[in-house]
């Protein structure tokens, strides 16, 4: 393995994204999301690995959170899950969240 | 606002501005609206803009010292990797370096808002005055009347317009919502993009990678780039930094069960990949779904009363193996959705029957045909030997023919025939190798 090379955590990676409306206490969620289907019925829960701003987490008991602060609006969800447990919506530019790409 | 437009455009990405520009230019009325704070603010891409379709939007860009693109291509990669090695196929030619040139390397966020700014410059121009760009603004909706596409309602309000064209990209909710694509499009036939932007000083990106005062490279990767998954990596040098990253097939990352930034992380750690991005400055991290070029997802129509959808919101991005197109693609279909609005406008008439003028105008363009042509290609490139067993016997060839170490060397086809039983089955190997000559 070779030194010195920048590998980052999501969670590092996710502090280089700038969002819009930070200062808002509550942003209007554009992601609405069924966990009871991901906690029932669903045999994979998906969305907990595939979306790239891991938005969508286990807890210890293995059930599915979701947030949408973190969300960086590329859609990976709304195709990933096949189970009809996401309504995927952009967000509002006023009181969503969402991105604002300084490089893109 | 009860002003009525020729043609209202719903995002200004490089489809919807080569719509805005070619509208501008034929001196038509539009609006068109865009829902990042301003053009490029929501846009990802990898990014190369190959082609010379920019030439037609921006004669001369190249002339211009502070134009959005980063550099042009001179010097392309394709890169073979397993877990420790690399063999690339490197090709650098100095046919490249006139202008026009047949490659950019562009960041969104710079590069769409740059060309944003060049139709600005153009209405400034005209006389009319009455088109706008308008940024910020969300379209919730397209409004309909009497099955005819007749506006949009966006922030509360409605904008009326003979026609809108639908250049929304990938995630495309209104050409759903219009009937155009399926309400629930499936995982297969999309991929996830993720990448990095990585500064460096501009003199030691210059050096690291032999680069001109703007000429650059792209490189693309198969194999461990992508650990076992459908897709591969690419690395493409900007100005002063590489934007670095992987595209995956969804519904194979799904199987798999793996995190896309892990495999990210992987694919930096690579001894050849780490070589070259070491002591780089992480930018941005961005993601982006990307279609792959297969035709199965597509819109079943790009056209109907009063609408044409342009770009990646009807799935136009192809990957055969030579480059990922995708821009090229938005830009040549904007202009060509907006010379068919021009034609309506003289008759009056933006019926579907009419609107189909654009289906044809695409058909016959380069777009339509290499995605046409090229759909074997897109099968080819997803099965699993392409990813998996074809760079691991590569990168075994290459340690074995490249290394010198005092025994009886083995003739190069004594090596290929060794490794080549290795990794994959003769007849498999054969029934790929004439599946992907013709494909390709």
């Amino acid at each position: 393995m070779s030194e010195n090379v920048n590998t980052l955590s999501i969670a590092e990676r996710l502090g280089k994204v700038a969002y819009r409306n930070q200062g808002r206490t509550e942003a209007k969620p554009h992601i609405l999301v069924e966990t009871d289907i991901c906690n029932t019925t669903c045999p994979h829960k998906c969305t907990t690995y595939v979306c790239p701003a891991n938005c969508y987490t286990l807890d210890e008991v293995g059930k599915v959170h979701f947030q949408f602060e973190d969300c960086i609006e590329c859609g990976t969800c709304m195709y990933a899950c096949d189970q009809g447990a996401v309504t995927w919506r952009y967000p509002d530019p006023e009181d969503g969240r969402g991105v604002n790409w300084n490089m893109g | 606002m009860d002003e009525r437009f020729d043609c209202i455009i719903v995002g200004g990405g490089p489809a919807g501005l080569a719509a805005a520009m070619t509208l501008a230019r034929a001196d038509a009325r539009f609006l068109l609206v865009e829902r990042g704070e301003w053009s490029g603010a929501k846009n990802v891409s990898g990014g190369v803009l190959w082609g010379r379709d920019l030439a037609r939007l921006v004669p001369n860009y190249w002339e211009e010292e502070d134009a959005g693109w980063e550099r042009f291509v001179n010097h392309r990669r394709l890169t073979f990797m397993d877990d420790g090695a690399s063999f690339s196929l490197d090709f650098k030619s100095d046919h490249f370096n006139t202008p026009p040139y047949t490659g950019l390397t562009v960041l969104r966020s710079r590069f769409d808002a740059w060309l944003a700014g060049k139709v600005d410059e153009v209405l400034e121009e005209s006389e009319h005055g009455e088109s706008l760009l308008a940024t910020d603004i969300l379209v919730e909706e397209v409004i309909k009347e009497n099955d005819k596409v007749t506006g949009i309602r966006a922030g509360g309000e409605e904008f009326f317009a003979d026609c809108v064209i639908l250049a929304e990209g990938v995630n495309n909710l209104l050409t759903r919502q219009v009937g155009l694509q399926t309400d629930y499009v499936p995982a297969e036939g999309l991929a996830v993009g993720v990448k990095e932007v990585i500064r460096f000083e501009e003199s030691v990106l210059r050096d690291r990678f032999q680069l001109g005062e703007r000429s650059g490279m792209s490189n693309e990767f198969v194999g461990y780039a992508s650990d076992g998954v459908e897709g591969g990596g690419f690395l493409y040098t900007n100005r002063d930094s590489v934007s670095i990253g992987l595209v995956l097939g969804m519904a194979d990352l799904r199987k798999a069960g793996k995190k896309p930034y892990d495999l990210l992380n992987q694919f930096k750690t690579h001894p050849t990949v780490a070589d070259a991005i070491r002591g780089g400055e992480v930018l941005e991290y961005n993601a982006k779904v990307v279609s792959t070029g297969d035709m199965r997802v597509m819109p079943k129509e790009i056209y109907a009363d009063g609408v044409l959808v342009a770009g990646e919101a009807a799935n136009l991005v192809l990957n055969a193996g030579r480059a990922i197109q995708g821009m090229d693609y938005a830009m040549r279909s904007g202009i060509l959705a907006a010379e068919t609005v021009v034609e309506a406008k003289k008759v009056q008439d933006f019926s579907e029957a009419f609107l189909q003028h654009y289906r044809t105008a695409l058909d016959n363009s380069y777009v339509m045909q290499d995605l046409r042509g090229f759909q074997q290609a897109v099968q080819v490139l997803h099965s699993p030997a392409m990813f998996q067993q074809v760079p691991r016997l590569v990168c075994d060839f290459g340690r074995e023919f490249f290394t010198v170490d005092n025994k009886p060397t083995k003739k190069a086809y004594q090596i290929l025939r060794d490794v080549r039983k290795e990794h994959i089955g003769y007849w498999d190997l054969i029934k790929l190798g004439s599946r992907a000559a013709r494909a390709l």
